[in-house]
This record gives structure tokens, sequence and C-alpha cells, in this order.
């Protein structure tokens, strides 16, 4: 009966953990994509209410630093890309863990879960028959 | 693009004859595919539904394709039944086209060409769609028109979900379709980042007030939650069938020849098939291989026939399930007979189901089921007189009057049905056997009398 219980305590463990690693990538999407809009934000407003030769002040941790414009847009636009690239990454991670989420709590896996997508061009091709 | 005239593709009209099975809700199988005695609407047959069920099995997991399966009986031994049962179990994810014998006969269309275009629509092709999309509730929206009237026009939008909120720069083109759509403050709203196509989901729940005046059609939903940028996958099951016609219909995609017949070109089942199979291999697409049905097959004719073998061994094939209540006949087309009407090589292909007579005590059964199915009452006397009559005439007819009896009871006011309007019915409608002696005391008086008048050759 001990050894039973014992079991059961430890599939319960490693289901919470896989369940438990689902909301934090979940979570850490969120405060990229959060970073992500912020930065999109300081970059529209260094291209439309600053001119090109003025210097910006730029907050470092706690601290503020005159910077050029052109550089601190570089600076951002490659900030942006890197966090595009991790959003990317986790969500391609996420999909796995959902499926071993799935997998131990005994569900069917999803439909055409492992599909990759359709190009737009076949998608317009075939909206008439989606559409319906 | 010239406006040419585009051929209409007649689709081949699909009839469920689903009122006398209407009570099948599955095979009625256990999880070690015993089946049960009564269940899901089925009763009895028991050798038959456990074959039926392994069939079942194999198809769901994908191991057979291409097969060939015949239910064979005698009438009114469930052979329908059956094959409505395996329907119901497939689930609405694997695609199942009924289809009577008869309906491939046609005017407009080759008895081929609806077999073909039965088999493709028999077949699913799942695909994946994915869309970036930015959902988010509007906090503000705010837009500068410049005052001469024309000129561009700047403006600002403010989106928030429970978990952050932006501001984003619109240009003329969103100004547009933001006022096109009448985007206010409170509405929740995605935009297509391709596309920049821009959908309202309705209003937000933090938004309603009491006494609110607002049209019948508003929405109320709530504040999305997560990230504004999202990435929304959709997963479509289409059939071969239906992206046969859009190819035959429109210009473009998949470089096409559009005939003028009613018919799809062979020329476009081919592009499909390898624009599909290319799919398949970029792991695009899963094609999910179906049923078809053929009730009543002994009225298909040779040349059908030999067109289902071939058609059984393309790798684009469903699973063919067919059902026939003929013995030894002739094969529609020739003068040979054959064993159920059907030629020895294709029967060679087939996997053989056969149904047996009901007994006393399942046609009891089935009477019950059907008269629950149809809101009758029946006492049980009545009940007793409907199996002897089932046992003795056909189960079909004694189906019939279940319905038939029940009004004669409403029309008396009565709530249960009685041995006499039994009866009554019994008296009014005449069974096959009763008729057929009807027949043969009168035959001289009715027109076109073979026996009287061998001269007149009707056919």
């Amino acid at each position: 009966m001990d050894g039973e219980s014992q079991r059961i305590l430890e599939y319960l463990t490693e289901v919470e953990e896989a369940a438990e690693d689902v909301l934090t990538t979940k979570q850490q999407i969120v405060d990229l994509d959060s970073k992500r809009n912020r930065n999109r934000e300081a970059l529209n407003a260094l291209k439309h209410e600053v001119s090109d030769t003025e210097k910006v002040k730029v907050c470092f941790g706690n601290m503020f630093i005159k910077f050029p414009k052109v550089k601190t847009t570089e600076m951002i636009q490659k900030d942006q890309e890197q966090l595009d690239k991790e959003i990317n990454d986790l969500r391609k991670g996420l999909k796995a863990k959902v499926n071993h989420l799935n997998e131990i709590q005994g569900k069917p896996e999803l439909r055409g879960y492992h599909l990759s997508p359709l190009s737009t061009d076949e998608i317009k091709a075939i909206n008439s028959v989606l559409k319906r | 693009m010239a406006t040419t005239k585009v051929p209409e593709v007649r689709d081949i009209t699909r009839i469920e004859r689903i009122g006398a099975h209407s009570h099948i809700r599955g095979l009625g199988l256990d999880d070690a595919l015993e089946p049960r005695q009564v269940s899901q609407g089925l009763v009895g047959q028991l050798a038959s539904r456990r074959a039926a069920g392994i069939i079942l099995e194999m198809i769901k997991d994908g191991h057979i394709a291409g097969r060939a399966v015949l239910i064979a009986g005698q009438p009114g031994t469930g052979k329908t039944a059956i094959a409505m049962g395996i329907a119901q179990s497939l689930g609405p994810d694997t695609p199942f086209t009924a289809l009577a014998g008869s309906e491939i006969f046609s005017l407009e269309m080759s008895k081929t060409e609806a077999l073909s275009q039965a088999f493709r629509k028999a077949i699913g092709v799942r695909i994946k769609e994915e869309t970036e999309i930015i959902e988010g509730e509007v906090v503000e929206i705010q837009i500068d028109r410049p005052a001469t009237g024309t000129g561009a026009k700047a403006g600002k939008l403010t989106l928030k979900t429970t978990e952050m909120e932006t501001i984003y720069d619109l240009g003329n083109k969103m100004i547009d379709s933001l006022s096109k759509e009448k985007v206010q403050a409170g509405d929740v709203i995605t935009i297509d980042k391709a596309t920049g196509k821009i959908s309202k989901l309705g209003r937000s729940f933090t938004r309603a007030r009491d006494y609110d005046a607002m049209g019948a059609q508003t929405q109320f939903v709530q504040c999305p939650e997560g990230e504004l940028q999202k990435r929304k996958e959709v997963v479509h099951t289409v059939s071969l069938h239906e992206i046969d016609v859009i190819n035959s219909r429109t210009q473009g995609f998949l470089a096409l020849f559009s005939g003028d017949t009613g018919e799809i070109k062979s020329e476009v089942r081919e592009q499909i098939n390898a624009k599909v199979c290319e799919w398949r291999e970029e792991g695009k697409a899963e094609i999910i291989p179906g049923v078809l049905f053929i009730d009543e097959v002994h009225v298909l004719d040779i040349e059908c026939f030999s067109f289902l073998n071939r058609a059984l061994e393309s790798d684009l094939s469903p699973v063919v399930i067919m059902a026939t209540n003929r013995g030894i006949t002739r094969i529609r087309g020739t003068n040979y007979t054959s064993p159920h009407g059907i030629p020895i090589d294709l029967l060679d292909r087939l996997l053989i189901i056969a149904t047996s007579p009901y007994t006393e005590k399942e046609t009891r059964q089935i009477l019950k089921i059907r008269c629950e199915e149809e809101d009758v009452e029946l006492s049980e006397e009545a009940h007793t007189v409907l199996t002897r009559i089932g046992m003795e005439t056909s189960l079909r007819y004694a189906i019939q009057l279940i319905s038939t009896a029940g009004l004669v009871c409403r029309k008396r006011k009565g709530t249960e049905v009685q041995v006499e309007d039994i009866k009554r019915v019994y008296s009014l409608f005449l069974d096959e056997a009763r008729s057929s002696q009807y027949m043969k005391e009168y035959q001289d008086s009715f027109l076109f009398n073979e026996t009287q008048t061998p001269a007149m050759d009707t056919s």
C-alpha cells in the first residue's frame, strides 16, 4: 500500500512539474512580448519625435545616459530581433511541452498537431472551402 | 481577370436514408470489442457486429485503406443498421460518405464520374493554417484629421490585454479600415498581421453598464489574456473532392484545366493528387482515408464494378463498405450470374460480413427501441402481438405499424397502443404476403395482366 501511494505521489509530481513548466513558458512569452511592445513604442517615438542630430537620454538600469539617436535605434532594433527569435523558440518549445503534458496525463494527442502550416498563397486558394 | 464562363460542377446529391435507422448511435461494443446484446440501438447480430468492430478499429488506426467490405444478408437483417453504426462510431473527424447504388445513374454525369466523386468525398485532407494576430481591447483610439479635409491622417491606437498595454501609431490605411469597422474604445479586436485585416470580436465586459442601449447583435466578451501578439493555429479537414471543385472552378493556384461539362477533368484530379502528395511529404498535410458506403450495390452494372476494381488499387482510396440483399443473381449489364450480383474478381477482394435473420426475442427488442424512438407507448399485449406480426411477415412491416398504430391510438384519445389499434392498422394496411395473395385472387381484374394478355410487353 505504501509503495502504491509513493508511486501515485511520484506520478502526480511529474504531472505538476510538467504543468508548471508549461505555465512558466507561457508567462515568459507574455513578458517578452510586453518588452517587445515597449521597444516598438520607443522606436516609433524616436522616428517621429526626435531629429536625427539630437542626442537622446537612454535609461540603463538606474542611470540615464545621453546617446546619439542613430546608435540608440540600432541598439533597440538588435534587441527587437533577439526578442523575436526568443519568442519563436519558446513557442516551439511550448508545443513539445504541452504534448508531453498531454501524454503523461493520458490524454489523446491533438489532431494535426505536428503539421507544418500551409503558405499564405495555398491557404488563400483553399479559403473558399474553409469559410463555409 | 477576363470574365470567362465558369461551368458549375455538379455534386452528386447525397441522401442519407436515416429515417429508419435514426435510433442507431454506434456499434454497441465494449472496450474489448465484444458486442453487447442490446446497446447503442443495435440488437443481436453479434458475430457481424464484432467483425464490423474489428474493421472499425483498423480504419480508426489508419491500418487499412483501399480495402472493401461487403455486408450481405437477407432483407431486414440490419445491414444498413451496421453500416450506420460504423458511421456513428467513426466520429466527426473521419469522412463518411453514404450512397445508394441507384444514385450514380444520372443523365448529367457518367457513372464513373459519380463514383469517382463519391470516392474522393470519402478522403479527407487535414491541413493547418497559421496566422500572427494582434488581439486586444481598445483602450483609446485617437485620429487626427487635417483641417483641409484631405491629406494624410495620423492616429494612435491603445490596445491592452489583461497583462499589458501598448500604443500603436496608425497609418492612413489602418485608419480607414478602423473607421470602416466602426471600432470604438471598449471593443475587443483582432488585427491580422500579414493582411492588416481588422475584425471585431465584441465589446469588453468591463465596459458594460446598466441600461446600456445596444443592438441585439452586440456580443460581450472578456478582455483577452496573455500577450498582445499571438500566433493562431487552426486545423482544417477538407475532402479531396472539395479541392477538386475549387480547382475546376477558379483559375490560378495549380495551373488549371477547366472543361465545359459538369464533370471534373482527370487532369485536374491528377494535379491535385500530386499537390496533396507533395504537401504530405513536406509535412503540411495528413491524409485521412474515410469510408464510402454503397447501399444496394447489386444495382451497379459491370462497368461500375470494373471501375471499382481499379479504383480500389489507387493509393488514395477509402475503405469501401457495400451492402446487398441479393443471392446468386445476374450481374447487371451481362448475362452471367454470380453470388450477390457481384463479379467474382471483385468478390475476391472483399471481406464479407454476413447478417442472419433476427430471433423472436431480438425482434421484440428492436420493436421496443423503435417505439421509444417514435414516441409511441405500447401496452404489453400489443407488443407481443406486434412481435408475432414481425416474425410472421417482416420486421419492416411491423416497424411501419408502430407509427400508424400510434396515430390510431391518438385518434381515439388513448395514451397507450392496445391490441385493437394494432388489429385496426393490420386490417388497413396489407403486408407483402397478403398483398400477393390478393393479387392471385383478383388478378383477372387488373390491367396488363400477364396471364391474360401475353402479347402486351411493357418493358
